[in-house]
C-alpha cells in the first residue's frame, strides 16, 4: 500500500532547476531515507511532498490523491527545530496539536506535563516533539534530521519509536545527513543536483565504489605528498583513505615522493560513495 | 607535546558537569569525544580551550594565542563576508602574512569562490568549513571543535575532515566533540563521556573490543531493555556472553556501555 | 581592538534597518518639527450668521477665513456648525451678538479669544463643548487611540514574529490549518485585550480627568472596532516584514512616531502645510482622533463623521488585505518563493 508516490516531480525557480524529474515512493510500513548534499534538492522535494510548495510539473499523490487539507490530517511532520512552542507546557503543546488534528491528546512523558518546553533538556524536548508528531497516528511520517546531535543510546531509543510507528503501518520518510541514521532505514534515496542518483540499501547504493587505504609510518608526509598531487585524502586513525582512487596510481605518486607505504583497495563507505556520486557530475 | 586534562571536575552550582575526567590530546592526532547532551562534552572543550570555567584538577594547554576554539554553530559572524571573517581572526590573533595561508585553506573547499558571501547566506556546511578555517588560520598548537559536523551534509563533512587532517598534519592537537560514531571510528583516540564521567577510552579498535559480554543480531529481542534497532533487525547485548555474537562496532559498544551504566534517554 | 571596531562597522553597515532608523528618524523629526509643529494658527474657519452677516463678514480680516455666510441662521445653527466641525468660530449677529468658539480646538480657540478682546463689550463670547479649555479633555480621547495603536501594532507584530523565530511557523503550514484560521487565532487575544484596555482607559479618563462623554456609545464602539482592525492589520503586516522580534519593534516604532506627531493629536492638522498634511490622511490615528474627540466632547452625529469612518474602513480593508496576502505566502508559499538550501 503506497502512502506517498511522487512521479517525475520537478520544481524550477526561474532558470534554476531544484528538483529534476524525481520519482519517489514510500509504502506503508517502510522507512525510506533521503540523502543528499546541500543544493541536492532534498529540502525542496520535501516541501513539495508536504504540500508547502507547488511542483512545476509532475505529480505528488498522498494516499492516492493530490495534496489537500484532508491529506494533511494524515501526515505527521517533525522539523529539524522540533516545531514546539517553548513558552507553552508539554501538555499544552500536545493539546494544541490534538485540537488541530481532531484527536484526543496523548499522555505527556511522566512528570513533564506541566513543564514549559523551553525548560526541558534537549533530549526530553525531542521526546516530546516525537510524541506530538505521532499523536494523531499519521499514515505518513516525515522526519527532518530526527536524531541530529543526539547521543548513541538516546538515538537508538528514538529509532525504536520510529520502527514502532512503521510497524503500526505508517510510511516513514527520513531526511538525513548522518550515516548513522542512514543505516537505520530500509531503503535509501540518494539525490544530487536535483536528481536521484542512487537508490536501494546501503550496500546497493555503495555498489562497487571503492577507496584506497594508505598505511605509512609517517602519515603527515604521506598526506602532504597526496595533497601535492591533488589527491584528496582523509585521515582514518593513523591511515589515510582516498575515495574513488586507483590503487596503482596512488602507489605511483607515493613512490615518486619517496614514501614507503602499503596501498590497498577496499569498499567505499556510504559517505565516500556519496561524495563520489557528487563529484562525478 | 600532549595537551589535556587530568582529574578534571567542574560543578555548575549543584550540578556536576564533569567528574574526575582525564583526557589527553596529543599533537598531530585527532581525539574524538563522544557523548549526549548533558554528558559534559562542551564543558570539557571549554576548559581545554581556556574559557574561564571554575574547575578542579590539572589542565595542560598551550598559550591562548596558540589555541583555537570552534564552537557549535561555527563561530562565524553572520553579518560579515567570508573574507571579512578571516580578516577579523587575523587581526584578533595579530597575524602577519596570513592571506596566502587563508587562500590555500579556502581552496581546499568550495568556499574559495564565495569570498564575498555573507556569513548568514552560507549553508550550514559552508559555515562550518569557514569556522574550521578560521580556527586553523593562526596555525594553533591546539584546536578544539565542538560538534563541527552535526547536521552538516556528507560532502561538506568530508571537506571538514580533510581540513582537520591537514591541521593534524601540521602537528596541531585536535580535540573534537561529536555524536557521529562513524567519525569516532576514524579518530586516533575515542573518549566516551556519559554524565560527566569517562565511560570508555582508547583507540577505536581497543574500545570496540573492550565490551564485556557479546552482541547478537536478532529478529526480535528477548530482553527489550538491552536491545536496540539496527535497520530492520535488532542488536541485543548479552552481558553473560553468547556464542552467536557478532563483532561489535563502536556504536554497539557505546550503546551497551551506556546501558550498563544506566537505562533511560539522556 | 582595531579588529573589533572594524568588525562592528562592517556589521552595522549591513544592518539596513538600524541604519535607516538612525538616519531617517532624526531627519523625519526635523522635518516634522520644522513644518508640522506649529502652534500658530494660519487660518480660523469662521461662519458668520444673523442679519448683519454680510457686513460682519466684510469686516473680518486675517486670520479669520469666512467659510459660510448665512443671514437667516440662528444660534442653533452656530452650534451645529461647530459640532460638526464645519467651522471653528461662529459669529451670530443681530440682537444678542455672540461669538461661539469651539473649545475642542485649543489653539484656535485661544487665538480667537485673544482677538475677541478687541470686540465691543456687548458682544458675548461663548466657548462651546470645552468651556474651561481643558487640555486633558482634548488629549484623553486621542490618547485612547494612541494606546490602542501602540499596543496593537507592537504586540501583534511580536506575536507573529515569535512564531517565525521559534520555527513553529513551518509546523503550522504543514498542519491542516487555513491561513485565515491562523491569523484569526493570532489577533483574537489582542483584540480582546485591546477592548479591555479601551474600557480601562476610558473609565479612568472619564473619572480621573473629568472628561465628558456626550455622544453615542454605539458610534464610538464602531469607531474603535474599525480602528482596531486597521491597527492589528498593521501589526500583522509588520510581522510579515520582520525576521526577528527586534526588527518588528523597530518597524513598529517607525510607524508609531509619525502618527504621534502628525495625526492631529498634538499639533492641529490645519496648521500643517499641505505638503506635510497629506501624510496625516494616511494614518489611522488621525481619523480615530477626529472620531473620538467628536463623540466624547461634541456629541457629533454619525453623518457628520462620515469621512473619518469611511477612511478607517478603507484603511482597515487595504492594510488587512495586504497583511493577509503576505501572511498567506508565509504559510503556504505555493508558487514562487525561492527556497534557500540552508541546512543546519
Amino acid at each position: 500500500m503506497t502512502a506517498l508516490e511522487a512521479r517525475s516531480l520537478t520544481r524550477r525557480f526561474g532558470r534554476f532547476t531544484a528538483v529534476d524529474a524525481v520519482d519517489l515512493r514510500v509504502d506503508r510500513g517502510e522507512i525510506v531515507g533521503l540523502l543528499g548534499a546541500n543544493g541536492a534538492g532534498k529540502t525542496t522535494l520535501m516541501r513539495m511532498v508536504l504540500g508547502l510548495l507547488e511542483p512545476t510539473s509532475g505529480s505528488v499523490a498522498l494516499f492516492g490523491s493530490p495534496p489537500s487539507r484532508a491529506t494533511r490530517l494524515r501526515i505527521g511532520y517533525l522539523p529539524q527545530n522540533l516545531g514546539l512552542y517553548r513558552d507553552l507546557t508539554v501538555a499544552e503543546n500536545l493539546r494544541f496539536a490534538a485540537g488541530v488534528y481532531g484527536v484526543t491528546p496523548a499522555e505527556a512523558p511522566p512528570g513533564t506535563a506541566a513543564t514549559l518546553v523551553g525548560d526541558l533538556s534537549l533530549g526530553m524536548q525531542r521526546r516530546v516533539a516525537f510524541a506530538v508528531a505521532l499523536q494523531h497516528s499519521p499514515d505518513l511520517l516525515v522526519l527532518d534530521e530526527p536524531t541530529s546531535g543526539v547521543a548513541p543510546l538516546a538515538r537508538a531509543r528514538l529509532w525504536e519509536r520510529i520502527r514502532a510507528a512503521a510497524g503500526d503501518g505508517a510510511a516513514v520518510l527520513v531526511s538525513t545527513h548522518a550515516m548513522d541514521e542512514a543505516r537505520q532505514t530500509d531503503r535509501l534515496v540518494l539525490m544530487h543536483l536535483g536528481r536521484v542518483v542512487g537508490t536501494g540499501t546501503e550496500h546497493e547504493v555503495v555498489g562497487n565504489a571503492s577507496a584506497v587505504v594508505v598505511r605509512a609510518r609517517r602519515w603527515a608526509d604521506t598526506f602532504a605528498a597526496l595533497e601535492a598531487a591533488e589527491i584528496p585524502a582523509s585521515l582514518s586513525g593513523d591511515a589515510l583513505r582516498v575515495a574513488g582512487a586507483d590503487a596503482d596510481g596512488v602507489a605511483a605518486v607515493l613512490a615518486d615522493a619517496g614514501i614507503d607505504a602499503r596501498v590497498e583497495t577496499v569498499p567505499a563507505t556510504l559517505e565516500e560513495a556519496m561524495v563520489l556520486a557528487g563529484s562525478r557530475s | 607535546m600532549t595537551w589535556g586534562v587530568r582529574d578534571l571536575t567542574v560543578d555548575y552550582g549543584a550540578a556536576r558537569a564533569l567528574d574526575g575526567v582525564t583526557v589527553a590530546a596529543p599533537a598531530g592526532e585527532v581525539t574524538v569525544v563522544v557523548g549526549g547532551d548533558g554528558a559534559g562534552k562542551s564543558t570539557l572543550l571549554r576548559v581545554l580551550a581556556g574559557i574561564p570555567v571554575p574547575h578542579r584538577g590539572e589542565v595542560s594547554r598551550p598559550d591562548p594565542r596558540r589555541i583555537a576554539f570552534v564552537p557549535t554553530g561555527s563561530g562565524t559572524i553572520q553579518d560579515l563576508t567570508v573574507a571579512e571573517n578571516l580578516d577579523f581572526v587575523a587581526r584578533a590573533y595579530r597575524l602577519r602574512h596570513w592571506r596566502e595561508r587563508a587562500d590555500r585553506l579556502l581552496e581546499r573547499t568550495d568556499l574559495a569562490s564565495f569570498r564575498d558571501r555573507l556569513g548568514r547566506e552560507l549553508s550550514g556546511g559552508m559555515r562550518q568549513k569557514l569556522g574550521v578555517i578560521m580556527g586553523m588560520l593562526p596555525s594553533p598548537d591546539l584546536i578544539v571543535l565542538d560538534e563541527p559536523t552535526t547536521g552538516v551534509d556528507p560532502v561538506s563533512r568530508s571537506e571538514v575532515w580533510r581540513l582537520l587532517a591537514a591541521a593534524a598534519g601540521e602537528q596541531a592537537a585536535l580535540l573534537v566533540a561529536s555524536t557521529y560514531l562513524d567519525e569516532a571510528e576514524r579518530a586516533s583516540t575515542v573518549v566516551v563521556l556519559h554524565r560527566g564521567r569517562v565511560l570508555l577510552s582508547g583507540t577505536p579498535a581497543q574500545v570496540s573490543s573492550s565490551l564485556a559480554g557479546s552482541i547478537v543480531d536478532v529478529d526480535r529481542p528477548s530482553d527489550p531493555s538491552l536491545a536496540w534497532p539496527r535497520g530492520a533487525r535488532w542488536r541485543e547485548w548479552r552481558p553473560g556472553g553468547d556464542p552467536g555474537g557478532v563483532r561489535p562496532d563502536l556504536e554497539d559498544v557505546v550503546i551497551a556501555a551506556s546501558l550498563a551504566v544506566e537505562e533511560g534517554p539522556s | 581592538m582595531l579588529a573589533m571596531i572594524l568588525k562592528e562597522f562592517r556589521q552595522v553597515r549591513r544592518d539596513k534597518r538600524t541604519l535607516a532608523m538612525m538616519i531617517m528618524l532624526p531627519i523625519m523629526l526635523l522635518i516634522v518639527f520644522g513644518y508640522a509643529a506649529r502652534f500658530d494658527i494660519p487660518e480660523i474657519r469662521t461662519a458668520v450668521l444673523g442679519p448683519a452677516a454680510d457686513q460682519a463678514a466684510r469686516a473680518l480680516q486675517e486670520p479669520f477665513d469666512v467659510v459660510e455666510i448665512d443671514p437667516s441662521a440662528t444660534a442653533e445653527t452656530a452650534e451645529t456648525l461647530l459640532r460638526d466641525g464645519d467651522a471653528v468660530v461662529a459669529i451670530v449677529t443681530g440682537e444678542d451678538p455672540t461669538v461661539y468658539v469651539d473649545g475642542t480646538e485649543l489653539f484656535t480657540a485661544q487665538s480667537a479669544l485673544r482677538r475677541a478682546g478687541a470686540l465691543p463689550d456687548d458682544v458675548a463670547v461663548e466657548i462651546l463643548f470645552n468651556p474651561d479649555l481643558s487640555t486633558s479633555a482634548v488629549m484623553v480621547p486621542a490618547l485612547i487611540g494612541l494606546v490602542l495603536l501602540a499596543m496593537g501594532t507592537v504586540v501583534t507584530s511580536l506575536g507573529v514574529v515569535r512564531e517565525r523565530q521559534d520555527g513553529t511557523l513551518e509546523q503550522l503550514a504543514v498542519m491542516p490549518l487555513r491561513p485565515r484560521d491562523v491569523i484569526a487565532g493570532k489577533i483574537a487575544p489582542y483584540f480582546l485585550v485591546g477592548l479591555v484596555d479601551l474600557a480601562v482607559i476610558t473609565i479612568v479618563g472619564l473619572w480621573l480627568f473629568d472628561v465628558p462623554f456626550r455622544g453615542s456609545v454605539l458610534a464610538f464602539a464602531a469607531g474603535v472596532f474599525l480602528f482596531l482592525f486597521a491597527v492589528l492589520g498593521i501589526g500583522v503586516l509588520i510581522s510579515t516584514l520582520s525576521r526577528t522580534q527586534g526588527e518588528a519593534i523597530q518597524l513598529a516604532i517607525m510607524t508609531l512616531l509619525p502618527q504621534v506627531l502628525l495625526s492631529g493629536m498634538i499639533f492641529p492638522l490645519y496648521s500643517m502645510p499641505p505638503g506635510i498634511r497629506w501624510i496625516a490622511y494616511l494614518l489611522p490615528l488621525t481619523y480615530f482622533t477626529m472620531i473620538a474627540r467628536g463623540i466624547f466632547l461634541k456629541a457629533t452625529p454619525l453623518d457628520a463623521l462620515a469621512f473619518p469612518y469611511l477612511a478607517l474602513v478603507v484603511l482597515a480593508v487595504v492594510v488587512f488585505g495586504i497583511a493577509v496576502l503576505r501572511f498567506r505566502r508565509d504559510l503556504a508559499p505555493a508558487r514562487s518563493r525561492p527556497v534557500e538550501e540552508v541546512s543546519m
